[in-house]
């Protein structure tokens, strides 16, 4: 067994800080929720404005920004500036205040996912922010309400394209929610804990030892079926290519947020870019190791980073080369294909680990 | 006249005399006006279905490939400029004077499916009205326009009121509907995936196209009118580039040179042909890279890598292009006669990148076919979507790789030879697929026939003795054809069979200039293809049909 899990990061700000009340815990917990969020937040502003940029022109054959600052990494701050500055645009007819909610309800939805993620260690600080004892299902209930925003915003704008939009994205999320979440029991069954510390724990023995080199007991590793069927559920999930169905600007121009510009707009991008690492958090956690990593405990964070910025190069390098599949064609890769074989890996999964157990 | 011939269809493919067609036709006809180009027979206006389908079902003549009106100053006068899809050399011409104070003609359509755009093109432009036309309304200029632009007694300064709120909204009544519940949605003119300013009225239900309608004429520039006010000799040749402006020029400036050179009787050198044929291929390969790029675009979604690979491919293409021409898009480089100048100086340069170029496009096709052509979700998206079945796509008058991807062996350059196209080797590249893929694999096919064609070419080049160099035969420097002759000339444009009409009244202007634009009837084979399916396909199939709304609208 790996060693204890260190403190969660709230109670690691208690014990620092010497607070004792009600009120110096609350206060704690969000300053811990509001240090994670800025995480995630900064994430998102390099991936936004520079990294998708500079990683699809890496695929593409281009050059991308490279005029403002080393590397044209200070088109971050003239992106935001540029964005921000923008008029918000607000048509006719628009079902106020649903049409207003739904921008603030998609980065919401997947920020609140990561307040049980297991993000690692940097130095003492363990970036956990809670870990409750049905943590695993909280995180897809959390992921899972960025559909009703989409939902609202497609209905709420009143535009056709939008509203097409917000229906594939429902028709798209019920598909492939249930296999990502029959795969991700799987996980369960071998972990035997709902916790997420728990399954990040299990996880940590060593699988075999091949020329002195031990293989973990990633769940990739051990059930790369599931991890595949979840891989590419989650894909589905976020809506990323090839499953980028809500959005299809070559079809139904920008889908749900067809209508939304200035703040509305940037809080959609902002939310979507938090729902693809949320994706890439919960796949982290799920199937490969959490935050763990070769090199010290105190170290784990930078693992952590180094996974979900992977699934993020992962989804660019699907944008870049593949095609998008038809939503008829979806609907039945998800109902017809995904369900059953999620399905067949969680019966065997539960009859191979009640075998072996 | 007693003297019925027993025709039937199975002769079809003989080819008649004049006189035959006379006979066939009987008392259909009431005179002759014959055409450089093929004989003419004026009949009268309310035969037009019966002789049509005469010439059609018993002669074989089963290509409208376009109807072209005038005004004259006595009457009205709409042409039918027929052809045969198995040798389009045979061609005859139908001619239909309509009265001048009445202008009333029977309509085509029922006969040939693609008369109905043509021939509310000739309602919207010069004023003839068709009767059984099922559908006469405008289709270049807003419904609200006053007057027909190309008649003799248009004020042109009158002013002119296109109003929005009567051009939105056009199907109120029919998509209301007890039965099923479907929603009217407008695609463009604004919209990532329309190639241009087109207006797709769609009816969905659900995520099915019900109907779809494109609305054409917003990138209207009146190329026909400019045509006819500039001189023959100088001042048509730079229009043709802007028509299809996707790098297609020399293609398009062909199309004007040809007609124009068989009506003055112009004889072009052996060289200049070579020159020709090797430039308009090389416009051919970037027309058709782009159309891939883009084709990739609407199925892979935006940022795929494979759109700016093939981009990548044109750019060198028009590399190519700018050494010989000196420009990368609207070329101008040919003249009545020949072109405007010889390759660049040094040659061998010239032909070594050209050669470098060719040798790498097998890699690149490659590169392509690796990316989409064998991806499973590609294969599926696209394979049986979009069907075009060979038949419906002769009614409608397809040409180019449109009508080749339904499997109608029908090219021009070798059917209709003209340039160097008989004196080299290469294939023409038919699909029997009928699908959105199999429209894209002809044109990715096409790109290495080209590339075999440009290939002999620079080998002719390269020893082509100094002295008989040259590029431009001896040409008047004012063109004035006779008076009232008539010609209806076509090339093998990038999108299809890009003909032109001129009828000369004695002066250095044309009297009559009219575009074929292979857009124009492709695009109106959309409805055909994309009822029943989903969006995406529709997409789809109107990326595979590779319009320019430039050359649609002209």
């Amino acid at each position: 067994m790996a060693a204890a899990p260190a403190q969660l990061f709230p109670e690691f700000i208690v014990d620092t800080l010497g607070l004792d009340s009600v009120i110096g815990e609350v206060a704690a917990s969000l300053v811990a929720a509001f240090v994670v969020g800025n995480i995630i937040l900064a994430f998102t502003g390099v991936a936004g404005p520079w990294a998708k940029r500079k990683i699809t022109a890496a695929f593409t054959d281009r050059i991308a920004v490279n005029r403002i600052g080393p590397y044209g990494l200070l088109i971050i701050p003239a992106a935001a500036v540029q964005l921000l500055a923008k008029e918000l645009i607000i048509p006719e007819g628009v079902d106020r205040p649903s049409w207003d909610i739904a921008p603030v309800l998609l980065p919401a939805s997947a920020l609140l996912g990561f307040s049980v993620i297991p993000m690692g260690q940097l130095g003492p600080i363990n970036l956990h922010l809670a870990d409750p004892e049905v943590g695993f299902a909280l995180v897809f209930a959390f992921a899972s309400i960025a559909s009703v925003s989409l939902v609202m915003a497609g209905y709420a704008s009143n535009n056709k394209y939008s509203l097409l939009g917000g229906l594939r994205a429902v028709a798209q999320n019920l598909a492939y929610e249930i296999p990502l979440i029959v795969t991700a029991m799987s996980v369960v069954i071998f972990a035997g804990t709902l916790q997420m510390s728990g399954v990040v724990g299990a996880q940590t023995e060593t699988l075999v030892t091949i020329a002195g080199v031990s293989i973990p007991s990633w769940y990739a590793f051990v059930n790369p079926f599931a991890f595949v069927l979840f891989l590419t559920a989650n894909m589905a999930e976020i809506g990323r290519n090839p499953f980028d169905i809500p959005e299809a600007p070559t079809e139904i121009v920008a889908g749900y947020q067809t209508e939304y510009s200035s703040a509305y707009f940037v809080l959609f991008y902002l939310g979507e870019f938090v729902h693809i690492f949320l994706g890439g958090a919960i796949l982290a956690v799920t199937f490969l190791g959490g935050a763990s990593g070769p090199g010290p405990e105190s170290i784990s964070f930078i693992w952590f980073v180094v996974k979900i910025w992977g699934f993020f190069l992962f989804t660019q390098w699907a944008r870049a080369a593949l095609p998008r599949v038809r939503i008829d064609q979806l609907i039945e890769i998800g109902w017809k294909g995904m369900l059953v074989l999620s399905f067949a890996n969680l019966v065997l999964t539960a009859v191979i680990v009640g075998v072996i157990a | 006249m007693s003297l019925e011939r027993p025709d039937t269809a199975d002769d079809a493919a003989i080819e008649r005399t004049p006189d035959e067609l006379e006979a066939l036709l009987g008392d259909l006809v009431v005179g002759r006006d014959d055409h450089l180009n093929a004989p003419a027979f004026v009949i009268r206006p309310d035969t037009v279905q019966e002789t049509l389908r005469t010439l059609k079902e018993q002669a074989g003549y089963d290509h409208l490939s376009v109807v072209s009106a005038q005004e004259y100053e006595n009457r009205y006068e709409s042409i039918y400029h027929l052809k045969k899809y198995d040798d389009p050399t045979q061609e005859v011409s139908v001619v239909v004077p309509a009265d001048k104070d009445d202008p009333v003609s029977e309509s085509a359509e029922p006969v040939f499916r693609t008369a109905d755009w043509h021939e509310r093109e000739a309602y919207d432009l010069i004023g003839i009205e068709y009767d059984d036309h099922p559908d006469l309304r405008r289709i270049l200029l807003p419904e609200t326009w006053q007057g027909h632009p190309l008649s003799m007694d248009y004020d042109k300064d009158r002013p002119q009121i296109a109003t929005l709120p009567e051009h939105a909204n056009p199907l109120e009544d029919h998509h209301k509907d007890a039965e099923s519940d479907t929603m009217f949605l407008n695609i463009g003119p604004h919209h990532p995936a329309t190639h241009g300013v087109l207006h797709l009225k769609t009816v969905l239900d659900g995520e099915q196209v019900a109907d779809v309608e494109p609305d054409i004429g917003y990138l209207h520039r009146s190329e026909e009118q400019m045509a006819q006010s500039g001189t023959y000799r100088h001042q048509i040749m730079p229009y043709p580039d802007r028509w299809d402006y996707i790098s297609a020029g020399l293609l398009n400036e062909w199309a004007y040179a040809r007609a124009a050179e068989d009506l003055a009787d112009i004889e072009v050198p052996e060289y200049a042909q070579v020159i020709r044929t090797m430039g308009a291929e090389m416009c051919r390969i970037a027309a058709h890279m782009l159309a891939l790029a883009t084709f990739a675009l609407d199925v892979n979604g935006d940022f795929t890598a494979t759109f700016m690979y093939a981009i990548n491919d044109r750019e060198r293409v028009q590399d190519l292009l700018e050494d010989l021409t000196g420009q990368r898009l609207m070329f101008n480089y040919f003249r009545l006669g020949g072109v405007v100048w010889d390759l660049p100086e040094p040659r061998e340069e010239f032909f070594s990148n050209t050669r470098d170029f060719l040798d790498q496009l097998p890699e690149s096709i490659e590169e392509y076919h690796n990316l989409i052509t064998s991806n499973e979700v590609f294969q599926m998206r696209t394979i049986d979507t979009g069907i075009l079945p060979p038949e419906v796509a002769k009614n409608y008058g397809a040409t180019g790789p449109v009508a080749r991807g339904s499997g109608v062996d029908y090219d021009l350059r070798r059917d209709d030879p003209y340039g160097y196209y008989d004196e080299l080797d290469w294939d023409v590249v038919t699909e029997d697929g009928c699908d959105n893929f199999s429209r894209l694999l002809v044109r990715m096919r096409e790109v290495e026939e080209s590339a075999k064609i440009i290939e002999q070419c620079v080998d002719l080049l390269e020893d082509w003795p100094e002295d008989e160099r040259t590029i431009q035969a001896n040409v008047p420097r004012t063109l004035r054809p006779d008076d009232d002759t008539e010609i209806y000339r076509a090339v093998e444009g990038a999108k299809g069979e890009l003909g032109i009409y001129i009828r000369s009244d004695g002066t250095d202007k044309p009297a009559r200039f009219k575009i074929r634009s292979p857009c124009f009837s492709n695009l109106q084979t959309l409805p055909e293809m994309a009822n029943g399916e989903y969006i995406p396909d529709v997409i789809a199939a109107l990326g595979s049909l590779d319009i320019v709304l430039g050359e649609v609208d002209r």
